[in-house]
């Protein structure tokens, strides 16, 4: 609350002038008005399904190959190394090759933002399956499990907790992606609305636009990583 | 033909049961040419020095690993994976610990198919039978060791297995709650008449719940002794004999170990080599 307070203290005494920091008062409105505005909202949608689909993307790339190399200690060494290598490759530099390759538009975003989520769900996952104790497959095996329910009622739900926190690092940290893709490259999205607003001289909108993204990242996690969170925290140690 | 006279067939047997692990390129013997039998309702104990793969066995019995040569025969019929009337307790319980007591219990069942009103049933009366009546939606990480192994068991009874094979079950568990659940484990077994394997390091245990002990040799393990105990139930540990047969298989175990730890030092010594490898092929 102080914060808002000694933000809305600073403009008003004027020692930055509006047109660089807008006032809270004024963000705020401008977010209220930005909310009810059915053009921006399509955006942060756009934004959001961007998102979505590039981690999407990732999972379905991340998980096969991260169960396996928990479970198949040789497939491990041969993979794993390459992976890290890729990991290392900083991903927005990536972005202008990606661009040239297929050109500017969604499905640059959803590239770039798959590739920057894939390994921390890889990671996550491959660890969560080294960590079954054995005995737990011993168990499967002796009540003759096959192997489609070893993997629906053993390996997921034992990897769940880390499948979860994978996802949450990765959404955290896509979110920023997909901003800076949208700002830079021109992808339609939120980011091309901030990037297009500072440039009319409209700071107070891109500030709203900000706020805006925040408030949405904060309920998303709350509602869904929040919720898987409550399931595991039930039952795990 | 065995088969032939059903009187004087053992229900689960061992025939000449050898397992090596191949690691590096010599391959190290850890089990050697094992054989016994056990008879239906048997209370069998196998008991030896730590390490010397008593516990390889047991899973080869269950059907997860497979001797290297030799023969695993249940009801007759060579043992060659998991078979739904051999069932299994675990020294880590091994539950999974985002299923309730109850849907731990019901897992055999589950995935063999059966209806879920008729798991129902057996959930209620095996979480009876071990003491856990009402605690079924409880999740492990809410219960103690004693009580997780109560419900390991009771998973291993629901899908009425012949053979119950027990790793270790009691020495994860504090020693006065042990106690408790190893008579409840000798009840269950005079109730149901079940064929009980229980693989131990603790000699009293054995002494106190088998009507046969195998005792096996340090590694490479081979069987050095099969006793039969026909002490009255339920068992006194202050009965002269119940001291005395503790007596005698802790005497030799401890003499198995000594030599095993001989045998080490002499191997060290790059003459001794030789000698023991002549040793080890005559």
């Amino acid at each position: 609350m102080s914060i808002f307070l000694t933000w809305e203290i600073t403009v008003r005494v004027g020692f930055v002038p509006e047109g660089r920091l807008p006032s809270f008062t004024s963000t705020v409105l401008a977010l209220a008005s930005s909310l009810l505005d059915a053009d921006f909202l399509a955006l942060v949608a756009q934004s959001f399904l961007n998102l979505t689909a590039g981690i999407l993307a990732a999972l379905a790339f991340a998980m096969p190959l991260a169960l396996f190399a928990g479970l198949r200690s040789k497939f491990d060494t041969a993979v794993t190394p390459l992976i890290m290598l890729a990991g290392a490759l900083p991903d927005i530099a990536l972005l202008p090759i990606l661009v040239l390759w297929i050109g500017p538009g969604n499905v640059a975003a959803v590239s770039i933002a798959a590739f920057s989520a894939f390994f921390p769900i890889y990671f996550t996952i491959r660890e969560g399956t080294k960590d079954i104790p054995s005995d737990l497959f011993h168990v499967a095996a002796v009540f003759n499990t096959s192997r489609i329910n070893t993997f629906l009622k053993l390996i997921l739900p034992a990897v769940s907790p880390q499948l979860f926190t994978g996802l949450r690092l990765a959404y955290d940290f896509v979110w920023e992606i997909v901003l800076a893709i949208e700002i830079f490259s021109g992808v339609t999205g939120v980011g091309s609305y901030i990037a297009g607003a500072v440039e009319a001289g409209g700071v107070t909108d891109a500030f709203a636009a900000i706020l805006a993204v925040g408030m949405m990242a904060i309920a998303v996690d709350r509602l869904i990583f929040g919720r898987a969170e409550r399931w595991i925290r039930r039952w795990m140690d | 033909m065995d088969q032939a006279v059903d009187g004087l067939m053992y229900q689960m047997e061992l025939k000449n049961v050898s397992k090596e692990y191949n690691q590096s390129e010599q391959s190290m013997p850890a089990i050697q040419d094992v054989s016994f039998g056990l008879d239906r309702g048997e209370f069998a104990c196998i008991v030896g020095p730590s390490g010397c793969g008593k516990s390889t066995l047991l899973k080869m019995a269950a059907g997860l690993d497979k001797p290297t040569s030799g023969e695993i025969r249940f009801c007759g019929e060579p043992v060659r994976g998991p078979h739904p009337k051999i069932s299994m307790v675990f020294q880590s319980f091994a539950l999974f610990p985002w299923r309730t007591v109850a849907g731990n219990v019901e897992y055999g069942l589950e995935v063999q198919g059966v209806p879920k009103f008729q798991r129902v049933d057996s959930v209620r009366k095996y979480l009876e039978m071990v003491g856990l009546a009402g605690y079924g939606h409880l999740y492990p990480k809410q219960l103690s060791g004693g009580m997780r192994q109560r419900v390991g068991i009771a998973r291993a009874l629901a899908v009425e297995p012949e053979v119950i094979l027990m790793d270790e079950a009691f020495s994860a568990i504090d020693e006065f709650t042990a106690e408790t659940l190893r008579e409840e484990v000798a009840e269950i077994h005079a109730d149901t008449e079940k064929t009980f394997v229980l693989v131990t390091h603790n000699l009293i245990e054995a002494v106190e719940l088998a009507d046969k002990i195998i005792v096996l040799s340090s590694r490479p393990a081979r069987v050095k002794q099969i006793l039969g105990i026909n002490l009255e139930r339920p068992r006194d540990r202050t009965h002269s004999e119940f001291i005395q047969t503790h007596k005698s298989i802790f005497a030799f175990l401890k003499e198995e170990l000594e030599n095993t730890i001989v045998r080490r030092r002499i191997r060290r010594i790059p003459e001794f080599e030789k000698l023991s490898d002549i040793e080890a092929q005559s």
